[in-house]
């Protein structure tokens, strides 16, 4: 610690803190400008220079460091003055148009220039004029209004790796551009426009909506991924206009991805659901609430009498909250008297909750957020982590600048393989393999001694056995590297101070599988690590939640394990050779997302009764015989888990759309419809309840469970290439697909494929292809780049209208759910 | 006198290895491979009280110690060979003539760092020297005085041409690391130093090419005997590079504390057609202007900055009653305008509307005020910019409007300019031309 005065105030900070951010920390304020705290001091608009005792000269707190016994002034008349001269300077080139900005009133300039009281237009001066560009889909730049304070392009290299913009031209001709003035080439995160403190950079979305001082603001968790940010939106009328991350609040502390800052219009989506449906002579018709109520009671109730409870399933959402899902397994338990529930996360995230049960005895797994800050190695196994969970993504760049190693296996380029220190281009699907490989070293060169823990785990000699047939060249040669490549990285990450392994297991992932988790769960256990030092984080915003609230086949609320057998979960549901007769899906749409279209469909159509309930009429609820509107996020107040178990209430900011109301409600109303009494009357009740749901947290017990590598479906002549499903950063799951501002800027559906491949089959991109599996075939455009390797096919499963779930399977075993497939160009570009 | 520099200049095939050896070249570093340790030598450095001869004048020997005290390695020496200076010629001299006193001079300097790699940052103006630099780098190899063996000492370090991109600021050492590494050529926050944190963020020598030229003398001969030359603060000699209105203008090796009377009316004949001295502009455009009666200042760092102004890079040049100190103003800070990195608000905005303003005052089109703006201004500039650029540009506004401050006003009142003759106005060619 070290004392210093500013404005006769002892302060004490830690040493190594900037003048300013002494001054900050204790409310004393210096204004600056090009200054960020996510960001190296850039010193450049002198807006914060300060007098410092014994100094000739003023300096700029922003970057000179804090001192023992020194002594800061930050309002003599002097600074006065020049603060008053930089506006001044400033404002000479500005060209003065805020009534037509779309920062006036949140400007900094403006607010300077306010405060440091009107100067006098000494100096007549052309004002700056520079083309506006405005070819970016989201981001609209108006450079002359730009004072040059560098942090747009600090923001996008140092922070958020991207290095999309910077400056071009010297001295007063300088400007932010994009390379070449080509088109902005970014991942459209709009950290920039957040930082910018002039209206150079803005919204498009946003553009010309609203005069600032007519906005109101609140904050809101974002409902997309599971790092559940915290989004401040600013609304006019209760209609959300833009969508701003700020620097103190939440878990993300103003950083957003460009789902979070430009997707919140899929609410206002034009294929929302207005009112219940029901069909009637073979299509659906709305209807009033009571009406659908009561049909769907009498129907349902019908099912379970002919056929029995254990003949009815339910669907559950990771996007809907906790008191929705809560509801939804109260009514499949108690109303319809069944355990027949799952969601999607059967795919997925139910995987990651068996390994850790399996491996570390433990109920649930949450991540930390901050968990790659200061670790020695960090293992990212075969994840795109800044695309499935953009602001997490960001601890691992900012992990990597404070000094750890960043060790990537993965064949698709991304951003961490860019920022990585090793990057191994395994073939998709085999990192389990080099995860062996690397507790086979690990044992051989004895660096699981040097804890006590890991030999004294269960069935250590089984996987000591296991891993003897992983030896560095078998281990290599499954995943296609170089074996000296191979050793070296697991020597980096072995040798480590620190390690910790990350990946994530979404629903539409098909590269890892319940083994590849279990692999990672044993390598953390016999490097002594233990269960903190992996990270697998749940996809979507609630899935976390959902699954404490006992959306499962085995489980009830709070991870309590049934007694008796379980429910069917969705394999047995929907792929089972017994289908069931009638099913409810709430906030989720199967048809589009699932793997094995066909299989599905067939199901879906089998259905004596199909009841979905969701926010839109999506495909699923198209085939449906009574479909429900529930309000959306934003419109009914709610909880959401994160990623990290965090709990977090979204607000209501917006009414809901026609006569949709909140799922707890449509629960409770139902419950009654069939003739039952609902658990909870008020939202207050349900609450409560939940928020005293004894959470039975499982035994902690180390125990190795040695898992041997599979290929569960391998290529062969006919089906020569192996497609990886995922998640773009632009897009997950159905909900992006409703945003207008999302779906503009990505509209359809493509695939990637290598280079060299393309050039082999003759194939060019931006072309159309039919890419075929054994179960079917889907048509869709191609992207040839050489992010993917030879013999890959990245397919990104967010867009029904492609069909591609149609080629991939539902597999229930342990190995990653590859498909193998054929490409062939049908029609070119 | 004694050169240390310029010793072997007058024969023509100077800049070859074989001449330079025959002269006694690298010898200096043989002695300091085999029978120095780099603490003896960064000792030596320290002792002959050298001082940087790029413009801060900082003391090398302190440099060399940051450097070699920080444990981080690998450690980069850079030759900044940017001469960039309005009115600076004297690193094109030894460049070109003596290309190899500079490259002992790094060698030495990498043994004393522990350092395998280096660079000399060449000005992009000077094509023609990158090949005579390139051939003096080549020879040195093939004679093992660069390399990865060293005079067989297991000593190992290469050394290359780094090109810049005609960049004034490029001159300042974090822009011109910056540039080395590729980026854009902005000064960088200070601290941490390029002694710590320098190129690619490991400890940086940053020294011009003159400094590195004094190396081999001090170790050859003794700290002792450098520092008899020159005086008791300012040892050595220094490379003046005389410029304007004298009649035999040319660079000039003298030891530091030379009279300027000696060096404009001994070594430089005096001012040339007949015409009376106006001024003084000492160490290149950066340093503020000197009054005739100020001839008799010592050319050393104390003395030159008890007359306001500074040493610089050495660059003299000379003012006759002919030449309109506001003409010259006004194009020197169009030059600091156009050379402005643009990173700090005051020197991109400041010197554009200085620049304005003495236009308009030149023009006959400027009143009182003006003046009055132009002065506020200039304070407001001077001492918060980023870096010396912005700073410089303030500051010779100010000492020339202090000093000639008569011209300045007989210009706004008689919207004219004082030196009447047009025909002998120095720079009545269109200011265009002269770009
Ligand atoms: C705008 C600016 C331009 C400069 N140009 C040069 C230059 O061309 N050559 C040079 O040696 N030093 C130049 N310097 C000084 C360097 O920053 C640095 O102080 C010097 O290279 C250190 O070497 P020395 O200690 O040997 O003098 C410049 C400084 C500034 C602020
Ligand atoms: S939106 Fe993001 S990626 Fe694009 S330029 Fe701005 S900061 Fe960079
Ligand atoms: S565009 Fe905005 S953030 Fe970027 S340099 Fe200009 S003012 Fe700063
Ligand atoms: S004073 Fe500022 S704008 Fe001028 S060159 Fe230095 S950093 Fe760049
Ligand atoms: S905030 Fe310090 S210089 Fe800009």
């Amino acid at each position: 610690m070290i004392e210093l005065t500013i404005d006769d105030i002892k302060v004490k900070v830690e040493k190594g803190q900037t003048i300013l951010q002494a001054a900050l920390a204790n409310n004393i304020y210096i204004p600056h400008m090009c200054w960020d705290p996510r960001l190296k001091p850039y010193g450049g608009c002198r807006m914060c220079l300060v007098e410092i005792e014994g100094q000739p000269r003023p300096l700029a707190s922003c970057s000179y460091p804090a001192d023992n016994g020194m002594i800061v002034r930050t309002n003599t008349p002097r600074v006065a003055k020049l603060r008053k001269t930089m506006v001044e300077l400033l404002l000479i080139h500005h060209p003065l148009d805020c009534p037509t900005c779309d920062k006036a009133g949140q400007c900094s300039l403006q607010d300077l220039s306010h405060q440091h009281g009107p100067s006098q237009n000494r100096i007549q001066e052309e004002k700056h004029s520079v083309a506006r560009r405005t070819r970016n889909p989201f981001i609209e730049r108006n450079q002359s209004r730009c004072i040059l304070c560098g942090k747009c392009v600090a923001v996008c290299w140092e922070h958020q790796g991207v290095g999309a913009i910077n400056f071009i031209g010297r001295g007063f001709d300088t400007k932010v551009s994009p390379a070449f003035e080509e088109v902005l080439d970014c991942e459209f995160c709009g950290q920039c426009v957040d930082i910018c403190p002039v209206g150079a950079l803005g919204n498009k979305p946003f553009k010309h909506s609203c005069s600032t001082w007519f906005l109101e603001s609140s904050d809101n968790i974002c409902p997309y991924c599971s790092v559940g940010c915290t989004v401040t939106l600013d609304t006019r009328e209760g209609k959300i206009v833009s969508t701003r991350g700020i620097a103190t609040k939440g878990v993300n502390k103003g950083d957003l991805c460009v789902k979070g800052r430009y997707g919140m219009d899929f609410i206002y989506a034009e294929n929302r659901l207005k009112k219940p449906l029901v069909r009637k002579n073979g299509g659906l018709v709305e209807t009033t609430w009571e009406d659908a109520m009561h049909v769907l009671a009498v129907r349902l109730n019908d099912v379970i009498r002919d056929k029995g409870p254990g003949r009815v399933g339910v669907i559950g959402s990771p996007k809907f909250s906790n008191e929705s899902n809560y509801m939804l397994q109260e009514f499949a338990r108690k109303v319809i008297g069944t355990n027949n529930i799952d969601s999607s996360a059967c795919f997925g995230f139910s995987k990651v909750q068996k390994a850790v049960s399996q491996v570390f005895g433990l109920s649930s797994l949450p991540i930390s957020l901050d968990s790659p800050i200061g670790k020695g190695a960090v293992l990212v196994i075969e994840s795109d982590i800044t695309s499935t969970h953009p602001v997490w993504g960001l601890k691992f760049l900012e992990a990597r600048k404070k000094g750890s190693k960043i060790i990537v296996l993965g064949p698709r380029e991304t951003k961490l393989s860019r920022h990585s220190d090793v990057w191994l281009r395994v073939r998709p699907g085999t990192s389990h393999a080099l995860l062996n490989g690397i507790m086979h070293l690990a044992i051989e060169g004895a660096y699981h001694l040097k804890n006590h823990m890991s030999t004294a785990a269960t069935n250590f000699s089984e996987l000591e056995e296991l891993v003897k047939g992983y030896p560095p060249g078998r281990a290599a040669e499954i995943a296609g590297v170089d074996t000296d490549e191979f050793i070296e990285m697991a020597k980096v990450y072995l040798t480590a101070e620190s390690r910790m392994a990350a990946l994530s297991l979404g629903s539409v992932e098909n590269n890892k599988g319940l083994n590849t988790a279990i692999s990672a769960a044993n390598l953390v256990m016999l490097t002594g690590d233990g269960p903190s030092a992996l990270q697998m984080p749940a996809d979507y915003a609630n899935t976390f939640g959902m699954w404490q609230m006992g959306i499962s086949p085995e489980n009830l609320p709070g991870y309590k394990k049934i007694e008796g057998s379980p429910g069917k979960n969705l394999f047995q549901m929907l792929y089972g050779k017994k289908p069931l007769d009638a099913l409810l899906i709430m906030g989720d749409d199967p048809l589009s997302t699932y793997p094995d279209l066909k299989k599905v469909e067939e199901a879906l159509r089998n259905l004596q009764l199909l009841i979905v309930q969701d926010i839109r009429l999506t495909d699923t609820a198209r085939l449906a015989h009574i479909v429900l509107p529930e309000a959306s996020w934003a419109e009914k107040e709610g909880t959401f888990t994160n990623a990290a178990g965090l709990h977090q209430t979204t607000e209501k900011i917006s009414t809901p759309t026609g006569d949709s109301i909140a799922g707890w409600q449509i629960f409770r109303n139902l419950t009654r419809y069939m003739n039952s009494t609902p658990p909870f009357e008020s939202l207050t009740a349900l609450r409560d309840h939940l928020s005293d749901m004894p959470i039975d947290k499982g035994k902690e017990k180390w125990q190795y469970v040695p898992v041997h590598y599979e290929e569960v479906e391998p290529v062969d002549k006919q089906y020569p290439f192996i497609m990886v499903t995922g998640n773009l950063m632009q897009h997950s799951g159905a909900l992006s697909v409703m945003s207008k501002n999302l779906s503009e800027a990505f509209p359809g559906a493509f695939i990637q494929i290598n280079d060299t491949d393309a050039a082999r089959l003759g194939i060019t991109d931006g072309s159309t292809v039919r890419v075929e599996s054994r179960r079917g075939a889907a048509t869709v455009t191609v992207e040839v780049t050489d992010e993917v390797t030879q013999g890959m096919i990245f397919a990104p499963i967010n867009f029904a209208t492609a069909r591609l779930n149609e080629l991939t399977y539902a597999y229930e075993g342990g190995g990653a759910p590859l498909t193998a497939v054929s490409i062939q160009q049908v029609q070119s570009a | 006198m004694k050169n240390i520099i310029l010793k072997n200049i007058e024969n023509p095939n100077s800049h070859r290895i074989e001449e330079y050896i025959k002269a006694g070249g690298y010898f200096a570093l043989e002695h300091a491979v085999n029978e120095m340790t780099p603490r003896d030598i960064i000792d030596d450095i320290k002792k002959s009280g050298l001082r940087g001869r790029g413009g801060a004048g900082f003391s090398t020997g302190m440099k060399w110690q940051f450097a070699s005290l920080d444990p981080k390695f690998p450690k980069y020496i850079v030759c900044n060979a940017d001469e960039g200076e309005p009115g600076t010629f004297k690193d094109r001299v030894i460049l070109e003539k003596n290309p190899h006193q500079l490259i002992e001079g790094m060698v030495i300097t990498a043994y004393a760092l522990q350092s395998v790699r280096g660079y000399i940052y060449l000005r992009a103006e000077y094509p023609h020297v990158e090949k005579i630099l390139n051939d003096a780098i080549q020879e040195a190899y093939a004679k093992g005085f660069l390399g990865n063996d060293i005079m067989s000492r297991h000593f190992r370090f290469n050394l290359s041409v780094h090109r810049g991109a005609g960049a004034y600021i490029c001159g300042e050492e974090t822009a011109l690391i910056n540039s080395l590494e590729g980026r854009r050529g902005d000064p960088r926050v200070k601290p941490p130093f390029p002694v710590n944190s320098g190129a690619w963020s490991k400890p940086t020598i940053v020294n011009n090419v003159e400094t590195y030229a004094n190396i081999p003398y001090i170790v050859e001969t003794s700290p002792k005997a450098y520092s008899f030359l020159g005086t008791r603060d300012a040892p050595g000699t220094k490379l003046f590079c005389v410029s304007g209105a004298v009649k035999n203008p040319g660079v000039f090796e003298l030891q530091l504390g030379t009279p300027l009377r000696e060096i404009i009316y001994d070594h430089c004949g005096g001012i040339r057609n007949g015409r009376a001295l106006k001024g003084i502009i000492p160490g290149g455009l950066s340093t503020s202007i000197l009054t005739p009666d100020m001839i008799d200042c010592p050319m050393d760092f104390a003395n030159l900055a008890r007359h306001g102004s500074m040493l610089g890079s050495g660059a003299v040049i000379v003012l006759d009653d002919t030449m309109c100190i506001v003409k010259i103003y006004e194009r020197a800070m169009r030059f600091f305008e156009h050379e402005s990195c643009g990173k700090c608000t005051p020197c991109r905005e400041g010197t554009g509307w200085m620049r304005t303003i003495l236009r308009r005052i030149e023009d006959g089109m400027a009143d009182m005020e003006d003046l009055a703006t132009l002065e506020d201004v200039a304070h407001n500039v001077a001492g918060k910019t980023f870096c010396p650029l912005g700073e410089g540009a303030a500051q010779v506004l100010l000492s020339a409007m202090k000093r000639y401050r008569g011209e300045f006003e007989y210009h706004v009142k008689y919207k004219k300019c004082e030196v009447t003759d047009p025909s002998l106005r120095w720079g009545h060619m269109s200011m265009d031309e002269l770009d």
